[in-house]
């Protein structure tokens, strides 16, 4: 979920202090401690600076919460509310419209939330459905495992009576017995519901085809006249901006990444922008939605929000690894889909038919990147020392202590461990 | 973006770029203060006549020189021209954010550095000496690196001896890449000339950022002009960037601890030579793991024509965290394992190594047990481009990284952080070598800048800086 709330003039240095000062210990700090949230994956908290919009007019500071969780939005801001009621006013109430002193009612935070709550252009979810608690048992579940091998000498054993040993071992403990049962799995109704929500959007293009289709010649065109004519200088990021972004990065096997860009003026580039965001939301809530983003295996989640009534995006993600390293996956893997988002955003790497071009021009690119990054002044994970693979790993490794298994299986259920 | 190749411009290019002198065993690197502008420069004028180019191969003595930013500072180049530098070089290796990167913490923190870290005397400059023979190196050493009238004082000197096996015993320095435009090679080794040298096109097919002068900034035009067709001075063209870590080996421990933990592990591991191999994924011959899972090879010694997916996914005889197989994963990472979009991504983050020894050497059999004198090690030195694309990118994601291919918490089982897990996948199920000690302890280190020769004379044609 994504809040977005400006914040009042003349707050924002004091917000940015608390933030910062949150952010050294995102999960305890005494004023919002995310790590109590049961449902949150991630959770982040910044503020933006004040700006001006392309044509020169003012835009406030804002303040944004978001949250990757499991289950619904209000039982999560109720939980929210619930465990730092006077953590949440102090942080609020450098925001337009919260009051600025005395108590404040829990429905009012709540309804402030709600009210401030805004929808993702797109988001991406590196494996639909898997829950905090699947994952954190999971691994608590592999890491016993590996003590329990560490324990004994498995030389020689045949691989059946090894992995029988290991089901033993599980069985045997009381807090890791769940793990013999599958982890559950959608049952027919609701894989039905999901063929008919997957088929819901492919079914309104067709429905809409008769307009699409003509329209997109035109459209194509006029994409390409704003590409010629776009200006694409990419400018560096000052040194200032670098160190202060790096001065927050590599701390554990995770990062941050939050950077918020110009949208490109006109309808066209309107439309190009929600057009592709619709078919980004759609790709990764039902194709790409079990580990792989195009073959990127870093992501966690992530998610495109547009601020300012659509002038500007702010795009927000959870990945592992290096800045250095994500960016070239982008530019290795998936170039063509980041063309078809970011070229949208002023300054962009002049692209070529919406596609091609844009980050394949590895500096600019990079300086795009860094330039429009903001720094993510709180920053909570949850299991910041799993990687996504770690996590896809823990779940096949608790998948297969139930069930038949061929030798050949079982050999190759024995190496994930 | 395949351009046609470029020739490197080989007399405007310093030798090392070209060769690791393997020729010629002895040598010593001196890190200098500059204390008077003037002279210095006239010094570095003097020797951009003298130093070893790419051209051709000196037999008897070779030398080289790099600076750093408050070098090339002191030495008058301009504010504007030095924020042109990458901000990696510019801020330098002790920078705290970077010490998190490259995995400088603990007893490897900078401030337990014998050189190159903020607490230590400031290092404007590094003399590369190498010769065939011990004497040879001392007369040079004599001739060179007498600092009278040369306006520099000497900081710290450092031995770099060359040897066909660094100090746990391993034969080393066997793979590297080859230049682009400089020599032919097998097609998978040639790496494109911009990866390594400022002002030629890269693994992208573009010009990586280098220092680019004002127009007026270089009257005399002694500096070549911009490939790209700006008519800006190319301070960078021809010069590249240098790292240099002194990583002490504790040869000792290394091999007291492994041959501890062969023999309470029953037949598991094998002896400690071939817990070692693993550790390395060659054997101390040289043999590839992969090629030669049981026993060292002698055939194998200088084998370099293989790759992992193929014939090793899962690392049953390479593991898959082995030094050798982090530093240079070949075709074994995403996307594709085993195509060439993974070997592509591997293109992308080579280095020139140009290692050398120092201090005395230690028998491995003699090793265990014997006491830790801390007075050996690796002068660990690359060349690249990109210090953030290559070097930082490799140590910090592939060498270091507890996540590396899918593990979980192990580290480079040479060269990573005490007390992680090294894990040798096996059948039917892993073996993990858990709390391994740090062996090796960065004791000093700096990023340089390894001008061209045309880019050394522009720098004595400057003026102002301390007298």
């Amino acid at each position: 979920m994504t809040i977005v709330a400006d914040v009042k003039p003349r707050h924002g240095a004091g917000l940015k202090r608390l933030l910062t000062k949150m952010g050294q210990d995102a999960a305890g700090n005494d004023v919002v401690p995310l790590g109590e949230l049961s449902t949150a994956h991630f959770a982040r908290m910044l503020m933006l600076d004040p700006t001006k919009d392309l044509d020169g007019n003012p835009l406030p500071a804002h303040f944004l919460y978001m949250s990757d969780i499991d289950g619904s939005v209000e039982e999560h801001l109720e939980e929210l509310v619930d465990i730092a009621p006077d953590g949440l006013d102090q942080v609020l109430r450098h925001c337009e419209g919260y009051p600025a002193r005395g108590k404040v009612a829990r429905d009012d935070r709540l309804e402030f939330l709600s009210a401030h709550a805004v929808k993702a252009g797109a988001e991406y979810v590196n494996t639909v459905g898997r829950t905090l608690a699947q994952v954190r048992d999971e691994a608590h579940l592999r890491a016993e495992i590996q003590d329990f091998l560490d324990s004994g000498d498995f030389e020689g054993v045949e691989p059946e009576a090894a992995r029988d040993a290991i089901r033993r071992f599980v069985q045997a403990r009381e807090d890791l017995r769940w793990a013999i049962e599958p982890a559950p799995s959608p049952g027919p109704a609701q894989r039905a519901a999901e063929l008919v929500q997957a088929l819901g959007f492919p079914l309104e293009l067709l429905a809409l085809a008769p307009v699409i289709v003509p329209a997109l010649p035109v459209w194509a065109l006029l994409l390409r006249l704003h590409e010629l004519r776009d200006k694409a200088r990419t400018i560096p990021p000052s040194d200032t901006h670098d160190r202060e972004l790096a001065a927050l990065e590599d701390f554990t096997a995770q990062n941050p990444f939050s950077a918020v860009g110009e949208r490109k003026p006109g309808l066209t580039r309107l439309v190009t922008a929600a057009s592709i965001l619709r078919l980004v939301d759609y790709g990764a809530r039902y194709i790409f939605n079990n580990g792989s983003l195009t073959g990127v295996k870093t992501i966690h989640f992530a998610r495109w929000v547009f601020l300012d009534d659509t002038r500007r995006m702010i795009f927000a993600s959870s990945y592992d690894g290096s800045l250095e390293s994500y960016m070239d996956d982008f530019i290795n893997q998936v170039w063509w889909g980041l063309n078809a988002v970011f070229s949208n955003g002023v300054g962009f790497p002049r692209t070529s038919w919406l596609v091609f071009g844009g980050s394949q021009n590895e500096q600019p690119f990079k300086d795009y990147l860094r330039r429009h990054e903001v720094p993510t002044q709180v920053w909570y994970s949850a299991y910041d020392e799993l990687t996504a693979i770690n996590i896809d790993n823990n779940a096949q490794i608790r998948a297969g202590l139930s069930g038949e298994m061929s030798r050949e299986e079982t050999e190759a259920w024995l190496l994930l461990l | 973006m395949a351009a046609t190749p470029v020739s490197l411009e080989v007399q405007d290019v310093q030798g090392l770029v070209a060769s690791a002198y393997g020729h010629l065993p002895h040598g010593c690197f001196v890190l200098l203060e500059i204390a008077d502008a003037t002279k210095a420069r006239a010094w570095l004028g003097e020797l951009a006549g003298d130093v070893t180019t790419a051209a051709g191969r000196v037999e008897g003595e070779s030398i080289n020189v790099a600076l750093t930013p408050s070098g090339l500072e002191k030495l008058g180049v301009p504010r504007s021209a030095l924020g042109a530098f990458s901000l990696e070089f510019q801020d330098g290796m002790t920078e705290s954010s970077r010490s998190r990167v490259l995995g400088d913490t603990g007893d490897s923190a900078p401030e337990y550095w014998a050189w190159g870290s903020p607490d230590t005397a400031s290092i404007d400059l590094i003399l590369l000496l190498y010769a065939s023979t011990q004497q040879e190196l001392a007369g040079m050493l004599t001739r060179r690196a007498d600092l009278g009238g040369t306006g520099l004082r000497e900081v710290h000197h450092l031995d770099a001896r060359r040897d066909e096996r660094e100090h746990f015993g391993f034969h080393d320095g066997i793979s590297q890449p080859v230049i682009e435009g400089f020599r032919t090679g097998h097609a998978r080794d040639t790496i494109k000339t911009g990866e390594f040298v400022l002002g030629y096109p890269n693994e992208y097919g573009q010009f990586t950022a280098r220092p680019l002068l004002e127009h007026g900034e270089d009257p005399g035009h002694l500096l070549p002009r911009d490939a790209q067709g700006s008519g800006r001075p190319d301070l960078g063209r021809n010069g590249t960037y240098l790292v240099l870590r002194q990583l002490a080996q504790d040869v000792s421990g290394f091999w007291t601890h492994l041959h501890g933990v062969a023999q309470s592990s029953g037949n598991g591991y094998g002896d400690a030579t071939a817990l070692a191999a693993r550790m390395v994924g060659r054997w101390p011959g040289g043999a590839p793991l992969v090629l030669s899972p049981d026993r060292d090879d002698p055939a194998l010694s200088d084998a370099n024509d293989f790759a992992y997916h193929q014939t090793d996914q899962l690392g049953l005889r390479c593991p898959i965290g082995a030094h050798l197989r982090r530093a240079h994963p070949r075709d074994s990472l995403d996307p594709n394992p085993g195509s060439d979009s993974s070997v592509a991504i591997d293109r992308m983050h080579r280095l020139l190594r140009r290692g050398r020894l120092y201090g005395p050497r230690v028998d491995p059999d003699d090793a265990p047990g014997a006491p830790d004198d801390r007075q050996r090690g690796l002068q660990f030195m690359c060349l690249c481009a990109n210090l953030s694309r290559q070097f930082e990118f490799i140590q910090h994601t592939w060498v270091n990284n507890p996540k590396f291919d899918g593990l979980y918490e192990d580290s480079d089982p040479l060269l990573g952080p005490r007390g992680r897990a090294f894990t040798i996948q096996a059948r039917p199920t892993r073996r993990r070598v858990t709390n391994l000690p740090a062996f090796v302890q960065v004791r000093g280190g700096a990023y340089f800048f390894l001008p061209g020769i045309r880019a050394m004379r522009w720098l004595a044609s400057l003026s102002g800086g301390p007298s």
